[in-house]
């Protein structure tokens, strides 16, 4: 009997660096119920249940606004500060959840983990995918505010300068994914990394520019924020709404080029290390 | 004979304790360092130690044969198990399948507490590896199996634990794998619902020809289920093959033999200034001496005794306690008038009388009918197996005996079959 060809599937030592996309498609549905019980879990039981996601960039933004604004007289490019700063808020909500709940991947589902198996980086993904949902409803709110200052004719509308935010938001969206999955594995084996992932996002905000522009940066310390990739994109996407872009068109290149490295070594890094992790969850 | 669909080469799995699993990235560096670039052995503050949880595990499997795995805790089951079903790597060795391999470690896994049952059996049968189409078809047959149905808009979390796990379990029931791996899923749930389990289990095999893998701690589910079984001890093989066989091996060294006792010296022999018991036996009437001493097997207790002070009036009891102090009965004897001189006693205790358990005996000794001389406590202990057949039954058999009196049933409009035994209601 020709022994070795007849198996369907075969466990051994090995472990893979790429994704066995043929499996991924088979759980497909797996996504899609993830992220829908992610999003119906977190609202249940609640007093404004989805309105939360809104609640939220609201009050950051209010905040912004009399702290940088009003206090410390930060100029916002001319526009009005409560749009400028939405913008930036939107963008900055997207990176940051997308990033801190990628990382917590294997921390908050090893008991499922250690009970089932299906391709890890499904969860990865659903906590991606939930977060651009949310991420739509921000929008959402950003477009009527934005459609407001357009009406009452306080900024012009370039209609033609809007489809560049959804390249932000791509390139955003896909380094918080990919730096989330090689904190996911490095949370994962060093416990005492999850308080570090907290710190770079909280210090990360203010090297980007997300409630000031590249306009207003001093020469000297410019390198600091141009070496941080997000901010040609946090620039690019206030652009998309005031077509007025300070940064460089080789700063996107950096931008996409890193995205394009950092999910790259995310997802490698994920799935060589994924089944090893298990044996020390 | 039907082609294998498994096939397990010499699997082992190691675990490091210490420095692996340390969880701190300095010691990790620390020990990098060392050993590329220093080039020293380091050592760590923690012991480096290896442990083989599974030593070069073998077996086979052909389709629709069901196979039970059975073993002390810690014997590297669920290790196995967590192999089998890809959540961790073998160190070494291979695994070969054929088809769709699910499994099952535990019920729930995936529910959300918050949602309600009809949206956790989605999540927790696309967890599984259903597609949402099998699901939808198979939806009514889940809940109509679970027995939840008004409760499927209910939160999870409002479920009483029975209906959690009913739910639960509908939803895995209903995987059509060609390969079901299953652990100790059915230690939960009430009677009713367990039985329904492993019926829906012998089905999957002896009618859809699907090959289980089964590890339980009810050794009367392993009988009654597999066809062959594995017998695992500190990660290795004890035993491999025909599943009676096995579980009479494990059987053995599972019950606690308190046979009998034996007192050459006077002085050290329990008892007092009045009687020193010299030997207490008892003597399970096997069939063979591998047999398995369970509820059918007869027991034949004997003891004897010194009585040191002549012109006494002596009797003794024999009392039967289960092992959590339940008193089963206490048989006296006969009186005698006797001198110093050693006494012998016999008890028989006929087999389908006692049902499974642990149990211990007591001999006690009485003057002039009524006073206590002495009590020998727990003179002989033992364990009797269970045995059943003919019956769907696996949970704990009730009552504290389980004599096969005759039973009958009939249509109220036939004549009384004469029979001239018991019927085999309980098979023996």
């Amino acid at each position: 009997m020709a022994e070795s060809a007849k198996w369907d599937w075969e466990i051994t030592s090995k472990t893979s660096w790429f994704v066995n996309f043929k499996e991924l498609y088979l759980y497909k549905d797996l996504l899609i119920s993830q992220t829908r019980k992610d999003f119906l879990g977190a609202y249940q039981q609640t007093l404004l249940g989805p309105l939360w996601v809104l609640i939220q960039p609201v009050l950051t933004v209010g905040i912004f606004v009399v702290v940088f604004n009003n206090i410390l007289g930060v100029k916002t490019d001319g526009y009005p500060p409560v749009l400028f700063n939405l913008i930036g808020v939107t963008l900055w909500t997207l990176f940051s959840e997308v990033f801190v709940n990628t990382t917590r991947t294997f921390t908050q589902n090893a008991a499922v983990f250690s009970k089932v198996y299906f391709p890890r980086v499904i969860v990865a993904l659903s906590a991606l995918l939930l977060q651009l949902v949310l991420f739509v409803i921000q929008l959402l709110l950003l477009g009527s505010v934005f459609a407001y200052y357009v009406f009452t004719d306080q900024i012009a509308l370039h209609p033609y300068d809007l489809p560049l935010g959804l390249i932000a938001v791509f390139i955003t969206s896909g380094i918080a994914f990919g730096a989330g999955l090689i904190f996911s594995v490095l949370t994962a084996k060093y416990r005492d990394l999850a308080s570090l992932t907290q710190l770079i996002v909280r210090l990360l905000m203010f090297v980007t520019p997300v409630f000031f522009t590249l306009a207003i940066v001093p020469k000297k310390v410019n390198w600091i924020v141009m070496i941080n990739p997000l901010s040609s994109m946090f620039e690019l996407f206030r652009a998309a709404f005031t077509g007025n872009y300070h940064g460089t068109t080789s700063g996107i290149g950096f931008s996409a080029l890193f995205m394009i490295c950092i999910v790259t070594a995310g997802i490698l890094l994920f799935n060589k290390m994924g089944d090893k992790l298990l044996d020390v969850l | 004979m039907s082609e294998v669909v498994i096939k397990a080469e010499n699997i082992s799995k190691l675990y490091q304790l210490g420095s692996i699993g340390s969880g701190s990235l300095r010691r990790d560096m620390q020990q990098w360092w060392h050993k590329h670039i220093t080039k020293r052995d380091f050592v760590s503050d923690h012991s480096n130690e290896e442990i083989w949880a599974l030593r070069n595990i073998d077996f086979e499997l052909r389709q629709g044969e069901a196979f039970g795995i059975i073993g002390h805790n810690g014997a590297g089951k669920s290790t196995f198990l967590k192999i089998l079903s890809r959540i961790i790597k073998p160190t070494e060795g291979r695994i070969l399948g054929k088809g769709k391999i699910s499994s099952l470690l535990e019920v729930g896994t995936g529910f959300h507490l918050e949602l309600t049952g009809r949206e956790n059996i989605f999540i927790s049968g696309h967890m599984l590896g259903m597609t949402k189409k099998e699901i939808t078809k198979k939806f009514d047959e889940i809940v109509d199996f679970s027995g939840v149905e008004t409760f499927l808009d209910t939160p999870v979390k409002r479920y009483s634990s029975g209906m959690y796990v009913r739910l639960a379990f509908s939803v895995a029931a209903h995987l059509e794998p060609d390969i079901l791996v299953v652990d100790e899923v059915l230690a939960v749930g009430d009677a009713e619902f367990q039985k329904k389990c492993l019926g829906k289990m012998n089905d999957a095999t002896h009618q859809n020809g699907r090959t289980i893998i089964f590890v339980s701690h009810n050794l009367q589910a392993i009988n009654n289920l597999c066809s062959k079984a594995m017998w695992l001890q500190k990660g290795s093989v004890m035993a491999n093959g025909h599943v009676k066989e096995i579980t009479t091996k494990y059987l053995q060294t599972l019950q606690i033999k308190n046979w009998s006792r034996k007192f050459t010296n006077l002085i050290e022999a329990p008892g007092n200034d009045r009687v020193r018991v010299l030997s207490v036996d008892l003597i399970p009437q096997l069939a063979h001496p591998d047999a398995i001493f369970d509820i059918r097997t007869p027991i034949v207790v004997k003891f004897s005794f010194k009585n040191l002070v002549p012109g006494t009036l002596l009797s003794t009891s024999l009392l039967l306690f289960t092992s959590a102090g339940e008193c089963i009965f206490d048989i006296p004897s006969n009186h005698i008038s006797i001198d110093d001189e050693i006494i012998n006693g016999e008890c028989h205790v006929p087999g389908n009388f006692l049902n499974d358990g642990a149990y211990y005996f007591t001999l006690y000794f009485v003057e002039n009918k009524s006073q206590e001389l002495f009590t020998y406590h727990e003179c002989l202990s033992f364990e009797v197996a269970d045995y059943r057949e003919n019956t769907d039954w696996y949970g704990k058999w009730w009552g504290y005996v389980r004599p096969d009196f005759p039973l009958h049933i009939k249509p109220a409009t036939a004549k009384l079959p004469i029979t001239d035994q018991a019927s085999n209601l309980h098979g023996n």
